[in-house]
């Protein structure tokens, strides 16, 4: 099949951008997005090109390191799915692609399709971590941790971190992420010591770089780890009780 | 996840109202949830006009001297346009102060291919505006009386006489139909929205709390609607 893809072109983060059309000859439904960017890649290089920078790592889903966005949707037209997991076949042959960089002014371009998305660890960096000491690894079983939680606790420890939730948000919010992180630190019960300072550090910083949450649900759509809209009532839930408990008592 | 822990933060604004956003929501939302138990209650009272001239002009009469004579005379009535006065201007506010915030975060590029299922969140600002306008208009027509928005024949006191006058004008109608199509997107959403703000995170309160939203935001636009219509149809006189 033939395609038409209509890619950003950034120098760096300082210089202006645009779209430029390559022609995608050759290619078949059954490849990924990302393979037929690096055949792209390929024939720019062999023509003495520069190719299109774009992140990515391991191809299958798991990472959060890939991120473009398709026709303005983060990731891709096929729903939870990144978008090293999104397929040609998801397009008309002879179509025009658009792939952009996942938008937002708290990613800036580093390079084409390339976004830093830093600021997702600068709110980890606030709060979403254990300070307690842990010792040497505890006996499995010392703590009693049923499993409907344990479940729960997993499924929100599920995110990847490719912060799509954030490119996909009209108002850039954090909420899944930040709600994500909250929830499954606060149902973990090795993890509760710090619950309510970590929320109030956790939330104030996903404020400070990211908007707020009108819930469009447009997260959801796109999460490839299928994080829940309950993460984003988990935000303040988790905050509103750091009111109730006092942000700097121990929990 | 690229790990660059090094690096600053990108330039924040460097003039930021003093209320964090979280604050700003859940004020919102509390409003928000006072508005619409307000109107839920209007609502109810609005279909007394149903009941007859005596029974509506009786209820109206009662909302100025309810409670006396432990409030005064319209005690009870000035309590809540002071409730609902100081919530209107926390919920515009925060509205305007969160609307600025997404706007910055977002930055120069708008989301794009937004599916249908987001229509009423996308145009809360807008329904917000219409209500608000809606309620200028409201005000002058049956509570202060100020033509041309109120009727000529306006005359404190009699509340039924002046609705249906009022009402028998298709345009007003069509005004007050109008703003209640607005009223059931914003009420749905906010609705809803509110669950979030106020962090409930149970599956059963959450799909209670969804559902109950929904029920509100529709009862309360078709039992208004239906009051129009039927004084157009000549049902109501």
């Amino acid at each position: 099949m033939k395609l038409t893809l209509r890619i950003w072109r950034q120098a760096s983060t300082d210089s202006e951008g645009a779209f430029a059309d390559y022609e995608l000859d050759e290619v078949t439904p059954e490849f990924s997005l990302l393979e037929a960017l690096d055949k792209l890649n390929d024939d720019l290089v062999a023509r003495g090109r520069d190719p299109i920078v774009f992140d990515s790592d391991c191809r299958e889903g798991i990472c959060g390191s890939c991120g473009i966005a398709v026709d303005g949707v983060p990731h891709g037209p096929k729903p939870n799915t990144p978008s090293c997991r999104q397929h040609l076949r998801s397009f008309q042959d002879g179509q025009t692609v658009v792939l952009e960089p996942f938008r937002a002014r708290s990613y800036p371009v580093v390079r084409d399709l390339a976004v830093d998305r830093s600021g997702l660890d600068r709110i980890i960096t606030a709060g979403g971590f254990v300070s307690v000491d842990a010792g040497t690894a505890a006996d499995a079983d010392a703590h009693q941790f049923a499993h409907q939680r344990a479940e729960w606790a997993l499924d929100m420890a599920a995110c990847i971190g490719c912060g799509a939730c954030v490119a996909a948000c009209p108002n850039a919010s954090v909420s899944l992420f930040t709600g994500a992180k909250l929830l499954h630190l606060a149902t973990v019960p090795t993890t509760g010591q710090e619950r309510a300072r970590r929320a109030a550090d956790m939330v104030e910083a996903s404020e400070k770089e990211f908007g707020p949450c009108s819930v469009y649900g447009e997260c959801v759509a796109v999460c490839p780890a299928g994080i829940p809209l309950t993460a984003i009532a988990g935000v303040n839930r988790e905050r509103l009780r750091s009111v109730r408990r006092g942000r700097n008592r121990d929990d | 996840m690229t790990v660059s822990l090094e690096k600053a933060a990108p330039t924040t604004p460097k003039r930021r109202f003093p209320l964090s956003t979280f604050a700003a929501k859940v004020v919102m939302a509390v409003t928000g949830i006072v508005f619409a138990a307000f109107v839920f209650v209007h609502m109810v009272g609005n279909l007394k006009v149903f009941f007859g001239a005596d029974h509506f002009n009786e209820y109206a009469a009662w909302l100025r001297d309810a409670f006396t004579p432990l409030l005064p005379h319209e005690g009870l009535l000035w309590i809540l346009r002071a409730v609902l006065l100081a919530a209107l201007v926390a919920h515009v506010g925060c509205a305007i102060l969160v609307a600025i915030r997404g706007r910055r975060a977002r930055g120069p590029h708008r989301r794009r291919a937004l599916p249908l299922r987001t229509f009423g969140t996308r145009t809360m600002l807008v329904t917000g505006i219409v209500l608000f306008l809606f309620l200028v208009f409201h005000l002058l027509d049956l509570t202060i009386g100020a033509p041309p928005a109120a009727t000529d024949v306006f005359e404190h006191g009699d509340a039924y006489a002046n609705l249906v006058a009022s009402f028998r004008r298709p345009w007003a109608a069509a005004v007050y139909i109008a703003a209640m199509l607005a009223l059931v997107l914003h009420l749905v959403h906010g609705l809803w929205l509110s669950a979030h703000d106020l962090g409930v995170t149970g599956k059963r309160v959450r799909a209670v709390w969804k559902v109950l939203g929904f029920a509100v935001a529709l009862v309360v636009a078709v039992g208004n609607t239906s009051i129009p219509l039927f004084i157009l149809l000549g049902v109501v006189r």
